[in-house]
């Protein structure tokens, strides 16, 4: 372990990145795929097939950030409040991006299966959607609204209890 | 979740919209839409409100929203949701749609005739309404749903039977109860409102969040403790810790962002007011109001968090941790009768008095706290640890110290009176059925730290004893080995003194049986396995009367330090009567066998069995307090039955057989002078010593018996146990030596004859 192993993903539009052996490892899907073919992986770029450069680049920059966290335990179903902690500043830097970005790089947290980035992504969508209205909201996720108003009222007078008083 | 795997969450999946697929695929190619799970993920970090607002953006989130895998989770952190309870009304509610499912068939078969005829028969056939009604629902719903599933709910029916979340219930379908407003004595109550069932997990938490959330969030918003709604709002300090505690739990429910400065800071509103409370309960507790204030402010305790607080206060100021040196000094009970004694009468005071002091403020307790908290268990916890571990520590060190047999007998005896203080404990009202395992579980505690030290003392202090006690015998053997020498080889005429001997033999084999049970300690062993022992020797024996026998033996003193093995044990005067029928015993078998002087004598084997009994009683009075300490005393009780047969066997009984068996080889019956008369004399020695020996194993086989087996503290079919192993060992030895012994005394026997032969016979 003296000098640490360079691995090579290539994102979607066939850009190679180099990175470290165990920044990569961040990604349980890579680390995992390492397991299984072992030194293969050094040699020949791992096709990340959709996820393209900027996106990539910019999961690597949160994976060298955070290389030296203790890896998440996954079993959070045990206890579904532990996983509600607050961003820190960093990543919340690290997420002022544009919307399309944050949703790209949820998604390729999402497939490299990287835990914390995709909370990280998930709790800052939440913040985004704190304090819009259903239209704002279907704006953003690009939701097409099903409901009739008498419909959308009914859910409104339903759940009258939880409007603050 | 799961669920919403096979469901894609595109955005605008208008089944009726001619366009739909055209912009579909317009919005997968200019922006990233995020897939459900991960949507799922998302809404978990929202706050009910947004949450319930993000509901309104489409049927698809609704249905997300809605469902009962976000609700019952919030149900469950508060502690009100049962499984069971849920199970039970689902089954019900299946049943009921079962009933409405066949009437719907009827309708529908009625209505549209003979085409479908079909179905309902194959279903009716199948009976199996749950899986089989579905397709028919299916079917039938499109046709129904505007009449029987009104708008509220118009997830359509087949989606929630899929989901296993299927109470769809016509009848309670429409109900209005979502959120009505409610009095403030009924928030006091919500929880027991709160019904578990399946579909509506939302409208449940729903009335809750209604009650409670305004105060938590208030409270949590509050600047100033004092301002909050919740103390405005109500008045009384025990509702308001009851609101409180309501709200604790409801907040466990809360696990939207930032929950954790949210429940710091109402954790901070808590104390603030249990200090408040706690302090009202200080000052009542100082003025000892018991049926007043005290008990007013114990209830409030109680009602906010379990009364923890109340019942540590009142312990802390107990009269009988604050004035715990007057129930008795530790160090009173040694040295009271010289150094190195202990005193039993002073720790039994000392635990009259504790218990009765106790037993006082278990009354009190129980008229200050409500019947529901048990307040004992700690309040015996305390006085364990603070009172009675304090006493009994300060004391073992100062025994340890100053006398290892002092130390083994206090630590044995005050646990034993230590269980007998816990039977003396009145249980309160409040005391569940577990207070005496409770208590148990105390003394357990209180003994842990020191049953490790006391059972290897125990051990040494028996090895120590015994190995001093073979030693000693051997050094006066050798020390009189010459004269022994020559006595035993010597030809003496013994023939009187020995059916003397063989009779006191046969009384001996009852001695075990007869003396043991008498020792201080008594155990419940009588004369019934004296008797079975008296059947397997196959001898009807004459039973001695112990008493008359000392008596008239009454000039062997001090049997346990063995000096009686001098000669002239006659002679010797009477120091003090023998005190125990066993020194009695030993004091007589001694006198017969003075002349016979064995190589390894019953007296020593004796005073072991005597030692390890004492030993293994000590120790056997921890098997009581169960656990692991039960498993340690029994261990070590069988280490010391094992230390016991080490020692007596191959210490003491196989370096006499050795002895004896050299002595044999060695012994040339026409070579010595006087060769006159009884020269097999060594022989018939050799026998005596067999049968000495025979009796020893039969007495540690009692001894295993009794002690070991009738006490349970090993299993004698345990066959892989060392007890039992070291015991076969024993015994073994003893045969092998036996064996040896008369091998050589045939063999020389056989010289003898030849020599005769060679000598005598004229040829």
């Amino acid at each position: 372990m003296s000098e640490p192993q360079i691995l090579k993903l290539m994102s979607n539009d066939n850009v190679e990145i180099p990175v470290d052996k165990d920044v990569a490892c961040r990604s349980i899907l890579i680390k995992n795929m390492m397991d299984d073919i072992g030194e293969q992986a050094l040699t020949e770029a791992i096709p990340i097939p959709n996820v393209n450069e900027a996106v990539l680049n910019k999961v690597i920059e949160w994976c060298v950030h955070h290389k030296n966290d203790p890896t998440q335990t996954n079993d959070d179903d045990a206890d579904s409040r532990k996983k509600t902690t607050d961003i820190d500043e960093w990543d919340q830097k690290f997420m002022q991006v544009d919307q399309e970005m944050l949703f790209e790089i949820i998604l390729a947290a999402n497939y490299l299966d990287i835990k914390a980035l995709l909370d990280v992504g998930c709790k800052t969508v939440a913040n985004m959607i704190k304090g819009k209205s259903p239209e704002e909201i279907r704006k953003t996720f690009n939701i097409q609204n099903d409901f009739t108003p008498e419909e959308e009222d009914q859910i409104r007078r339903e759940n009258e209890w939880a409007e603050d008083r | 979740m799961s669920a919403f795997k096979r469901t894609t969450v595109i955005g605008g999946l208008q089944r009726h919209s001619v366009l739909a697929p055209l912009r579909e695929t317009q919005i997968i190619n200019t922006k990233p839409v995020l897939p459900a799970e991960i949507l799922s993920t998302i809404l978990d970090y929202l706050h009910i409100q947004e949450l319930l607002r993000f509901a309104r953006v489409s049927k698809r989130m609704r249905e997300m929203v809605y469902d009962d895998t976000r609700w019952v989770p919030r149900l469950q952190l508060m502690g009100c949701w049962n499984e069971n309870e849920a199970r039970r009304r689902a089954e019900a509610a299946r049943r009921k749609r079962s009933e409405t499912l066949q009437s719907l068939q009827q309708e529908a078969t009625k209505s549209i005739g003979i085409g479908v005829n079909g179905q309902p028969n194959k279903t009716n056939g199948a009976g199996q309404p749950g899986k089989s009604n579905v397709m028919l629902f299916d079917a039938a719903t499109e046709g129904q749903r505007g009449s029987h599933v009104n708008g509220e709910h118009p997830k359509t029916a087949v989606l929630e039977l899929e989901d296993g979340f299927d109470t769809i219930d016509p009848t309670h379908n429409g109900r209005p109860t979502l959120y009505e407003a409610l009095g403030a004595s009924s928030r006091l109550k919500i929880f027991s409102q709160v019904r578990s069932l399946r579909g509506f997990a939302r409208q449940e938490y729903g009335k809750v969040y209604g009650a409670l959330a305004p105060f938590y969030l208030n409270a949590v918003r509050c600047e100033n403790h004092t301002n909050a709604i919740i103390f405005r709002t109500y008045r009384d300090p025990d509702q308001q810790a009851q609101m409180l505690s309501n709200i604790a739990r409801f907040s466990n429910s809360d696990m939207a962002q930032g929950w954790q400065q949210r429940y710091e800071k109402f954790a901070a509103l808590i104390s603030a007011f249990e200090s408040a409370v706690s302090r009202e309960f200080e000052q009542a507790l100082d003025d000892t109001d018991v049926t007043g204030k005290m008990r007013k402010y114990a209830h409030v305790l109680v009602s906010l968090n379990g009364g923890h607080k109340g019942v540590e206060l009142f312990i802390s100021r107990s009269s009988i941790i604050s004035s715990r040196y007057k129930l008795g000094n530790p160090l009173d009970c040694l040295g009271q009768q010289g150094t190195g004694t202990f005193s039993i009468e002073q720790s039994f005071t000392f635990f009259n008095n504790l218990s009765t002091a106790f037993n006082e403020q278990i009354g009190i307790l129980d008229q200050v706290f409500p019947a529901s908290v048990n307040t004992i268990v700690p309040f015996v916890q305390r006085v364990g640890k603070g009172v009675v571990a304090e006493y009994l520590t300060t004391l073992f060190d100062e025994a340890h110290r100053t006398n290892t047999e002092a130390y083994l007998k206090a630590v044995s005896v005050t646990c034993e009176q230590c269980l007998e203080f816990a039977k003396s404990l009145r249980p309160t009202s409040a005391s569940g059925d577990d207070f005496y395992e409770a208590v148990d579980e105390v003394i357990v505690g209180i003994y842990e730290p020191h049953i490790d030290l006391y059972l290897q003392e125990e051990l040494e202090f028996f090895k120590k004893n015994s190995t001093s006690e073979v030693s000693d015998w051997e050094k006066r053997l050798s020390e009189q080995d010459a004269s022994m020498e020559s006595m035993f080889m010597a030809n003496v005429n013994r023939q009187a003194d020995k059916r003397d001997f063989l009779s006191s033999f046969k009384k001996v084999v009852m001695m075990p049986v007869n003396v043991l049970p008498t020792f201080p300690m008594a155990s419940p062993f009588g004369s019934k396995p004296a008797t079975a022992k008296a059947l397997v020797n196959g001898e009807t024996l004459l039973v001695p009367d112990p008493a008359s026998q000392a008596s008239t033996r009454p000039s062997s003193p001090g049997v346990f330090n063995g000096t009686t093995l001098s000669t002239n044990g006659t002679t010797t005067p009477v120091s003090e009567p023998p005190t125990t029928e066993l020194a009695a015993k030993a004091a007589i078998m001694n006198s017969r066998l003075e002349g016979i002087r064995s190589l390894f004598s019953i007296e020593v084997a004796l005073n072991l069995v005597h030692m390890a009994k004492s030993s293994i009683e000590r120790a056997a009075v921890f098997v009581r307090l169960g656990g692991n300490s039960a498993k340690d005393a029994r261990l070590q009780c069988e280490l010391i039955f094992i230390s016991l047969l080490q020692t007596l066997g191959t210490r003491h009984i196989k370096a006499g057989f050795d002895q004896a068996v050299d002595h044999l080889s060695n012994y040339r019956p026409h070579e010595t002078i006087d060769n006159k008369r009884s020269t097999v004399t060594p022989l018939i020695t050799f026998l005596e010593l067999v049968n000495v020996g025979d009796l020893i194993q039969q007495m540690i086989d009692v001894f295993y018996g009794q002690e070991m087996v009738a006490a349970k503290l090993t299993d004698r079919d345990d066959f892989l146990n060392p007890a039992v192993k070291e015991k076969k060992r024993f015994e073994q030895m003893l045969d092998e030596r036996v064996a040896a012994g008369l091998n050589k005394g045939i063999e020389v026997l056989m010289a003898e004859v030849e020599h005769v032969c060679a000598t005598v016979q004229k040829s």
